[in-house]
């Protein structure tokens, strides 16, 4: 038999190196994924934040307390507000403390409230943070861009007569 | 003849010493990586797109407190914003009339009030808007204040001034819509025509 000798091209690669990056990549991502809150998780409604220009600050992610205002659905016609704490233990005194909310209401992440329960729930924040005697809860405003400002203005009255003068508008990068 | 024996398929012969009898124990341990490759790079994708890394970012707001006694003010150093709910801009120092301006040249107009001679850092600015102004415009203007705020800083920084800024933020009352509708009617004709 003819010898046939195999022509062998020297293409070896070797993945391992491939196979580190991609394990370093999976568990950098792993652990910087950030998973939605329950609050996030029951908002039905979309905000378009209005924009400005970048800033350095962001959100602060604890003792954080959200009034949202929006429209409850695409189309636009009714609007309303809704209230959020990241604080979990406060936000649940806060709930139980004041009245005119519904048990369901009680039990969500994220309430949907009129402006006389919005201040109800403002004061009792106000009580609960200067019971714990740090006052470290910030508020911040996030609201649709297409609302009237009354609405905004309404709630900027509510934070400034419970003594929270410095607070935040969430709002989206300037394109 | 063909040689006896290889009855199921080429046996080798033995020959000599027993070539044959060391046996390589091979245990059986082949494991291919490809498919734990394969998921890795599927939950990589999944995490890289599903990761949020930027938290919203915000603007900074203040309000003035709950005060028993009204501040008095120069009214020479006032200067007004009105934003009409059709999202007009108009402006007026003290008591001056009405002047139309837009937000592009909201930032430019704010500089050259805030460091008129005479007032420089003294001027209060006093944003006034109506109940039905969207409220994405009013964040716009804000920032344009705001940045024109950088500029003024850095004016007053080559006389060494530091900057105080004063600015108040309200809903437009009723003089104001007097004025408004007295100097800077909407222009209702158009529809009119159309």
């Amino acid at each position: 038999m003819p010898k046939v000798k195999k022509k062998r091209v020297g293409f070896v690669i070797d993945m391992t190196p491939l196979v580190d990056i991609t394990f370093l990549l999976l568990t950098f991502f792993m652990f910087t994924a950030k998973f939605k809150s329950d609050a996030e998780n029951e908002q039905k409604f979309i905000i378009k934040r209005p924009q400005a220009s970048p800033d350095t600050t962001k959100l602060p992610e604890v003792d954080l307390a959200t009034i949202k205002v929006a429209f409850t659905d695409s189309t636009m016609v009714d609007t309303s507000y809704y209230f959020t704490m990241t604080n979990e233990e406060h936000f649940a005194k806060i709930k139980n403390n004041t009245e005119g909310l519904t048990n369901e209401q009680k039990e969500s992440a994220l309430i949907k409230v009129d402006l006389f329960t919005l201040e109800k729930i403002v004061r009792e924040v106000y009580r609960v943070d200067y019971a714990t005697g740090a006052l470290n809860t910030k508020f911040a405003i996030d609201a649709d861009q297409l609302l009237p400002f009354d609405w905004v203005n309404n709630a900027m009255e509510v934070l400034r007569k419970n003594n929270y003068t410095t607070f935040n508008y969430v709002t989206d990068k300037r394109q | 003849m063909a040689g006896g024996g290889s009855l199921g398929g080429g046996e080798k012969p033995k020959r000599g010493k027993n070539s044959n009898r060391k046996k390589k124990k091979r245990v059986g341990f082949h494991l291919d990586m490809t498919p734990l490759v394969d998921i890795t790079f599927l939950l990589l994708t999944f995490f890289m797109f599903t990761t949020t890394m930027a938290t919203p970012q915000i603007m900074k707001m203040a309000v003035p407190p709950e005060r028993e006694v009204d501040v008095q003010v120069m009214e020479s150093r006032l200067f007004t914003i009105m934003v009409d709910e059709i999202g007009r801009i108009m402006w007026h120092q003290a008591q001056d009339e009405l002047q139309m301006t837009d937000i592009k040249e909201l930032r430019k107009l704010a500089v050259e009030r805030n460091l008129m001679p005479g007032m420089k850092n003294e001027v209060i600015t006093n944003l006034k808007i109506a109940k039905d102004a969207p409220y994405g415009l009013v964040v716009k203007i804000l920032d344009e204040l705001n940045l024109a705020e950088v500029e003024i800083t850095k004016e007053l920084q080559k006389d060494v001034i530091p900057r105080e800024r004063k600015f108040s933020l309200n809903l437009l009352n009723e003089d104001d819509l007097a004025k408004i509708a007295e100097e800077m009617p909407a222009d209702e004709v158009k529809e009119e025509n159309q």
